[in-house]
Order: C-alpha cells, then structure tokens, then sequence
C-alpha cells in the first residue's frame, strides 16, 4: 500500500474487480459518515474546470434579460436550462489586454489574465504566444499536486487555428514557451486514464528503468546547454518524471462513483470529411467525469472548439467554417446555431458532473466550471460585455442558486478568474499580469 | 547614436504597419539592412525538437519501414509559418513525452517482431559483448554521434536489466531501443557548436551537429553511416566539402520528400485536409478531389525542381500543370493518361503556374465564394513576405449584409471607399480580384452573378488580368525570389532571419540569381552557407 492518506487501489485491481459499469463496494467504506470528507476527515477535493469554445456569441441572445437572482435563461444560455441553479453568468466585463490582434487579445485575457506576447514577424506571417500561464495551469500548481495526473487538457474539434502561433491554437499553458497539447481523442485518453501497468509487471518494469535512461541522458546535456535551453530542457525533464508517476499511478477510493466503463472506442476520425463533433464532446464529458470521480486530477481544460478555429457544425446544416461566418453579417443566425450546440454540449458536461455523486452530493457542488470563449462577438472582435458563466458550488463558495451578475463599468474580466481561484481554495489573492491583472474578486459570485 | 540598428528598427517599424497608400509602390523593398553595413552576427544555436515527419524518417532510418509504420509522434506547432520554428522555442507537455513513450515502444515491437528483424537490427548472437556493441552501433545513428564511454556503459546496463527483467535478450535490446527514441539526444537536434576552427574567435556546429542539421534539411532524415564518418573525419570542415556533402543530400532520395514538407507548409497545402466546401454551390468537390489539388501543387513542384531543374520563377508561370482526371476536368483541360499526370495549359489562357491551381484558388477562398482577399493575402504574405496589419477592432460593423444579388468586385468595393479600409484592403483585393475568373474551386467562369466578370486590376501599380500575367509580374519581382529564399531559411534553421544575417542572406541571394534561379542550387549554396552553420557563442560555454 502507498503511503499516501487514502488507501488505494490499483487500477490494474480496479480493471479486474470491474466489467463495465460496475460500481467498487469497497469505495463506500472510504467515506466519512457525514459525506463531506474521507473517513480520515480529509476533506473531500475541489476541482477546476474550463469549457472554452472559440469565437464568441451573440450577444443580444447570450445575456440574460434580468439582472440579479431572479434571472432567466437567454436563448444561448437555454440548453443549460437542468443545471440553472448551478450558473452565475457575469455580463458586462470587459478584457483588459491591448487589441494588437483580434482572437489574441480575448484568449489570453480570459485565459491567462496576462497580455500575450507578440512575436515580431519580420516578414514572416504572424504568430503570438500567452505571456503568463493559463489559470488551469494556476490551479493545478496549487489544488493539483497529488493526483496522479496534474491536470489534463482536451480537444473536441480537430481544427484548432495552427498558423498564428500557440496563443489560439490552444487554451492550456504552463508558460510562454509550453502550451499544452490537448487529447483529442477518447479511445486514446480512455487508456491513459484506465490503461495504467501493473508494478509487478516486468514490462512496467522496463519502461521505468528506460526512462530513467532517458532521465541521466538529459541531464548529461543539461551541462552542455545555454539557460534558454536548460529551461526546456527542464520542461522535459518534468514531463518525464509525469510520465513516470502515470505509469506507476493507482485509482483512488474517491466516492462509489468511480466506476469503470465499457472499452471507449471513439476516436474521433472525420466521417466524411465531418468531426463527430457531439459524440466526442460526450465521451469526453464522461472521460471527464470519471476523471474527477476517481481523483485522478482535479483540474481539467476542455476546447470544445478553438479561436479562429475551422470547426464546421455540419449538424446544424451549416458547410462554413464557424469563424468565417462571425465575420459576415449576414450569417450571424448560423453563428447563433453553432453556440447553442455548443451549449448544449456543454449542458451536457454539466449535467454529467451533476450527476455523478460524491459524498452527500456531487461533483458539481464541489468544482468551478469556466466557461467563457476567446471573444464577445466574432464578428466585431469585441472585448466588451465579455461572455462568461462560473457554473459549480465550489463547496459552497459560489452563490447557489447562481446569479446574473452585471458588471456596470466595464470591469476587468480577470476579476471574475481570481474568484474561480478563490473558490476551489487556491488561497490567491491576485491573478495574472500586466494591464489584465487583478487583485479584485469579482464579490458578486462568491457567498 | 544613429546607426544601422536603428535605421532598420525603423524599417521595420514600417513594415509592421503593413499597409500603404493605393498604387503606392513597397514603403522598402528590403526589411534588412543592405549587407555590406552589419558584420555577421548569427543568433544563438537552440535545441530543435524533429519534427514528425523528421521523427518518422528517423525512426525508419534505423529501424525500417515496419517500426516507421507504427508510430504515431505528435503533432508540432508552428510559429511565424513553420514547425522548425516553433519546435526550436516550445518545451513539451506531458501529454507529448506519453505519446513519445508510447510511440518508441511501439516502434521497438515493430523492429524486433521476427527473427530476420532481429538478426538485422542486432547482428550477433546474444551475449554481453553484443549488448555492447549494438548500444554502441545503434546510439551512434540514434544521437547521430558516437556514444560516450559513460553513455555507452549506461544503456548497455539498461539493457542488460531489461533483458533479465523479461528473461529476453532481445527485449533487453528492444529496451534500449525504446529508451534511446525518447532521449533528448535523438528527440532534438542537439546543437551546441565550438569554437569555429576556420574562423577564430566565432562558433559553428560541429562536425556530427552540421551532418545532422544538413541531412534533415536537405533530406528530412537522419544522417547516414557515411556522411558521420566523413563529418567526424573533418570532411565538413572546409567550404568545397560542406558544398560536397550538400550535393549529394540534395540529390538523394529523401530530397523531394523534404522540400515537399516545406511547400505543404509554406503554401498551406496541409489545410486542404480539412478544406470544408457548400456542397450547393461546388456539388463537384470532394475530400478526394482536396487531396488531388495538393497532389497536383506538389508534382508540380517536383517536376520544376527535380525532373527538369528548370528556373524556380516557372513556378509562378509554367504553362503546364498535373492533375488527375477530376482536376483536368475542373480545369477544362484533356485528362492526362494514367489517370494523373503533366498536362499542357493553353497558351494565352489565364490560367498558369501556382496561382492558377486549385490548391491555392480553392484553400484561399470561401466555402461557396471566393475570396479576393484571402486570395492577395496569400499573395502578400507567402510569395512576397509583406505582412498585412489585421483589421482594426469593430471592423465588423462596417460590412452591411448584401442587398440582393451583388459581385465580388461590388461587395469589396466598399473596402476601396473607406478609407480606413483601404490601406490594407487595396494591398489584397487589387490582387484578388484580378484573380475574380477563376471560381471559388478555382474554375475559370466568365461570369459572377450573371454580370460578366472585368479581371483587370493591379499588382503596385502594374496592371495585370488572370493567374499567367500576375505570374508573369511576380516572375520579375525581386521580392518574390528573396522570399521564396527567406523561407527555405527559416524551415532549415528554425528561426526567422535577424539583422545579423544579412550578409550571408545577401550572398545566398547573389548565388541562387547567378544559378539561374534554380532551386536545388539555392538549397546546396544554403546548406553550406555561413549562416547554417554559424552561431552565437553561448553565455555558459562548457
């Protein structure tokens, strides 16, 4: 047994005790009687999460007509219509970072809270980078640690925008220098999640003894590097050490929700020159949850589809690239169609997490979901009026039942990160860099 | 203090901006400085991530074509239009050293699956001196160097454990190989460089380290057995060798491969994959017929170079193409036997070169349009390395839906009126929509809307109608050469040329003029180039 503060299981003995969707008795017995905390009075974890979707809203049909408590459900807002009580939507925020370029300037404030980093093209076409990490990444330095995975990043579309540069291509970044390549595909993070070696196993034993190789080479050219270099260097290094402690890791007793399912097959391969872009919003929302109900990471960014990306929501009859129809005023209704797809994808993610309990409640009632995207609407580049839902109870952090909170003079977007942080424990007091910084929480949402 | 830096800071400045007066002639025809005023000053050597199509030729340099087969590396990020680039300042993610795990050993089943695999790969009959000798054998064409005695000793004992461990001498040697594929020594081109011995007081790549960087530009794989020797022996130490060893990459197997990695990312051809068209208005499109235009774009390319060796600038205005049947009849030309192949364009026709393919007519457009704008955009930034300024916040409000039936030329000339547009607008539209008879598919129509279309326009102030004349005047275009040469640069070395550069760049560029603009001279006079193998000392010298 580790010595870590829970008993765990291996997820070799997890596989062998479990055919599909079969709960693991012995997991009940790890909780407290009052079911906020393990048997040992641990708490139970708080979990932070991000739901990004590229290129904006509509606005006139995203912002809830009602102010206050007594809100009701926008147009774009409505698929989210069974976890209501666990949405604060903040309006009226605006981005605090410099519009050098649109897409650029959203991502990173609402991600990062730090301007990005233009990288100088002389002549060559243009590309940036995030300036500061991603608040993902912020979190899991802080509520992440000693899971087994630190954090995790997924993709659903497969057409990310890939020639400006990391700040849109993706939404998860430990730095300027390391942005994080998201899974995209289900059957593959299945197997990362559940595929783990079994420490008896010769063969784990190899991969071990291999990468402690590849670990004495590194460091054998760490002395032969420039500090630019070491640093990356040490980037790979650390990724190494990770792969190490995935390869060795156990599922730990988290609630009876921790349940294996069937083989994932979903690869997410183009059918026809189409992403099935539903299907694998949904095994990855179960991926997800799962995730979280085993206590393999508690920190997970999501990119249902990116800045500028090429997505075509093919099943709302549309043929068009969605970017390209936020940039021409006579397709905005398409665009309208793409959100609440979207939304209803992410409704689904929500109930999902709502669904899975944990202790006296679930999942839900014990994270921060960030949902928000890289602009207001695409087809102005607005930084203005930002859309943003906190959706989560954070352990009673965030306001239940949830808020629309209005910002009235155009207050910094960041503001409303630093309460995410706030909420699942990180202890901050600030957020970001810059002109997008914060040291104000935006007091509205939280209790 | 007014000197050369400062000047070109300015120029450069400039050329942020973007974007100019219609007709207004290029604010400078040249971002760097001329060569005579900066002494070189090459820029730090980095560690250079392969890319994937470097890892899988790597893979089955060494290991063939089975173990090549079953690796799935990542997917690289680019910045500034290359991968080479942004895998010479990105760190990798956890996510990415998985899929390298999972990848080397994949890639070391797949070696190791027979008997005459293994007898192959590892070449004498198992014992300890045989661990060594392969760890030996097999590190020096993974690191593309020879082994240390303590690197030696460390895999061997790898080795040996992993052999006792699975009680297989071959797994033990699979072991080793599955660790060496995830070191950093063959994940990266390791490049450090020493003092130069030709040149006192400056720093070059080493012998090993220039192989390495040669043969992946020039072949998109490792260096073989032959050319280690020879660099190990000095052989790269002297100009006429460097240029030796050049020609001879350069005019091996791997070259097209490579140089076809440079024009899927240069031209963009890598987003014909996911090329998405309105079926009601291109019911002729297919995913089959995107990957015909980036085939077509890619032989054709081939021919100039390799099969004909012709001027690099008939790239811009050949009066021939390939294409496959589908293509030939989008095109309106006889289809070619077999199914693909070279066919003629007809002379005094529009259509020629790059810019009359598909695969540049079709991508730069939209799903059921064109794009005039898309389409000089790629003009400006790919063929003549003049970056246009993005438009400015709010732009949105500023395109009305269109009322009724409207052409192209009607619904961009809004762009022309406002002023605030048409700075950057005229730098791409004037070129788009000398381009408007050729379809969002890029077939060549005669009509937009029912109005008939009027192709005439202007490239800075020279007129010009259709693909073959703007080919024609992008053909005589200084800048057009030197940008083509700038972006070879940047995917060989993995940056964007500095101010430092200048000199060697200009020297480049006098060779590939004097070659008769062919490409394949430019690549061996670039390999050998001061600038490929020079660079800044580093602030921690070992």
């Amino acid at each position: 047994m580790s010595p870590g503060r829970t008993f765990r299981l291996s997820r070799r003995d997890v596989l062998r005790g479990a055919g599909a969707l079969v709960a693991l008795p012995a997991l009940e017995a790890m909780l407290g009687t009052d079911g906020t905390a393990y048997a040992d009075g641990t708490p139970l974890p708080l979990r932070f999460g991000v739901f990004f979707f590229g290129n904006g809203v509509i606005k006139s049909r995203w912002v809830p007509a009602e102010v206050g408590a007594a809100w009701s459900l926008s147009e774009e807002l409505a698929p989210l219509l069974n976890v209501k009580d666990y949405l604060n939507v903040s309006s009226g925020r605006e981005i605090k970072v410099a519009d050098l370029r649109g897409h650029h300037n959203g991502a990173a404030a609402i991600l990062s809270a730090t301007p990005f980093i233009p990288l100088p093209p002389n002549g060559a076409p243009y590309s940036s980078k995030f300036g500061g990490p991603s608040i993902d990444q912020v979190a899991a330095d802080l509520i992440g640690g000693t899971t087994t995975i630190k954090s995790l990043q997924l993709a659903v579309s497969k057409r990310p925008e890939k020639e400006q540069g990391p700040t849109v291509q993706f939404i998860s970044h430990r730095g300027p220098d390391s942005p994080l390549e998201p899974e995209v595909s289900p059957a593959s993070l299945f197997t990362r999640l559940f595929g783990g070696g079994l420490a008896a196993d010769p063969r784990t034993r190899v991969r071990l003894n291999a990468l402690d190789a590849v670990r004495e080479d590194a460091r054998r050219l760490q002395q032969r590097l420039g500090a630019a270099d070491r640093a990356r260097l040490d980037a790979h290094l650390t990724a190494i050490s990770e792969v190490r402690r995935e390869i060795l890791s156990s599922a730990p007793a988290g609630t009876g929700a921790c349940v294996l399912p069937a083989a994932v097959t979903e690869t997410n391969a183009d059918v026809n020159g189409v992403e099935p872009l539903q299907a694998v919003s949904r095994a990855m929302s179960d991926l997800w949850a799962l995730a979280w109900a085993c206590d393999l990471t508690r920190v997970v960014s999501f990119q249902h589809h990116g800045a500028t990306s090429s997505t075509v929501f093919a099943s709302e009859g549309q043929t068009a690239a969605e970017h390209l129809l936020t940039h021409d005023s006579a397709t905005q209704d398409q665009v309208h169609d793409a959100v609440v797809v979207t939304m209803r994808n992410g409704g689904y993610l929500l109930e999902k997490l709502r669904a899975t309990p944990e202790g006296a409640g679930n999942l839900l009632d014990r994270s921060c979901v960030l949902i928000t995207s890289d602009v207001c609407e695409g087809l102005y580049h607005s930084g203005t009026d930002y859309p943003i839902v906190v959706a989560g109870r954070a352990g009673g952090a965030l306001r239940y039942p949830g808020v629309h909170d209005r910002a009235t003079a155009s207050e910094n977007t960041s503001d409303v990160l630093l309460s995410c942080l706030q909420a699942v424990g990180t202890g901050l007091a600030s957020v970001g860099g810059g002109s997008a910084a914060s040291a104000t929480p935006c007091a509205g949402i939280l209790t | 203090m007014r000197g050369p830096g400062l000047s070109l800071a300015a120029a450069a400045l400039v050329l942020l901006a973007g974007c100019r007066e219609r007709g207004e002639p290029p604010a400078a025809p040249d971002d760097l400085p001329p060569a005579v005023t900066v002494p070189f000053a090459p820029p730090p050597f980095t560690l250079r991530r392969l890319q994937a199509s470097q890892y899988r030729r790597a893979v089955e340099a060494l290991l063939g074509p089975e173990a090549a087969a079953a690796v799935t590396p990542p997917e690289d990020a680019a910045i500034n239009g290359f991968k080479a680039i942004g895998n010479a300042q990105l760190s990798i993610s956890t996510a990415t050293a998985l899929r390298y795990e999972s990848s080397a050993f994949a890639a070391a089943d797949a070696a190791l699956a027979t008997a005459s695999q293994r007898a192959w790969l590892v070449g004498c009959e198992p014992s300890d001196a045989c661990m060594r000798s392969f760890v030996a054998r097999f590190g020096r064409r993974a690191f593309r160097r020879s082994l240390t005695d303590e690197e030696a000793s460390a895999w061997t004992a790898a080795g040996a454990d992993a052999a006792l461990a699975l009680n297989d001498f071959y797994g033990g040697a699979g072991a080793v190989v599955a660790g060496m594929l995830q070191s950093p020594d063959f994940l990266y081109l390791v490049e450090v460089g020493a003092p130069d011995p030709e040149r006192p007081g400056r720093w070059a790549l080493t012998g090993p380290e220039l192989a390495a960087r040669m043969a992946f530009f020039l072949t998109g794989g490792p260096p073989s057995d032959r050319l280690l020797d020879a660099a190990e022996a000095g052989e790269l130490g002297t100009d006429e060798g460097r240029r030796r060893w050049a020609w001879r990459l350069a005019l091996s197997g791997g070259a097209r491969a490579a140089l076809r990695e440079f024009w899927g990312e240069h031209l963009g051809l890598d987003a014909l994959s996911t090329l998405a068209k309105d079926p009601a208005a291109f019911p002729d499109f297919s995913p089959a017929l995107a990957a015909d235009m980036r085939e077509e774009t890619l032989a054709f390319a081939d021919d100039v170079v390799w099969d004909e060796d012709l001027d690099a600038r008939e790239l811009l205005r050949a009066r021939f193409t390939f294409a496959s049947a589908a293509l030939s009849d989008l095109y309106g030309v006889e289809r070619p036997a077999g199914g693909f192949g070279r066919v003629p364009l007809p002379a005094g026709g529009m259509r020629a070169g790059l810019l009359g393919q598909a695969g540049f007519l079709a991508l730069r457009a939209h799903e059921a349009q064109t794009s005039p704008t898309r389409r000089g955009l790629f003009v400006r930034e790919r063929l003549l390395c003049e970056p246009v300024s993005q438009p400015p916040a709010q732009v949105g409000a500023m395109l009305p839906p269109p009322e009724g039936a409207v052409t192209m030329r009607e619904r961009l000339a809004v762009h022309r009126a406002d002023p605030v547009c048409a700075g950057c607008h005229g730098m791409m539209d004037d070129i788009g929509l000398g381009l408007e008879s050729f379809d969002g598919l890029g077939r060549f129509r005669t009509l937009d809307q029912g109005v008939e279309i009027d192709p005439a326009s202007e490239l800075d102030g020279r007129a010009f109608a259709g693909a073959a004349e703007l080919g024609e005047l992008l053909a005589e275009d200084p800048r057009v050469m030197r940008c083509l040469q700038r972006n070879l640069f940047r995917a060989a070395v993995g940056h964007v040329e500095t101010p430092g550069e200048a000199a060697p760049m200009f020297e480049m560029e006098e060779a590939f003029a004097a070659s008769g603009y062919r490409l394949r001279a430019l690549l061996v006079e670039m390999a050998a180039s001061d600038a490929f193998r020079s660079g800044a000392p580093p602030e921690v010298t070992p």
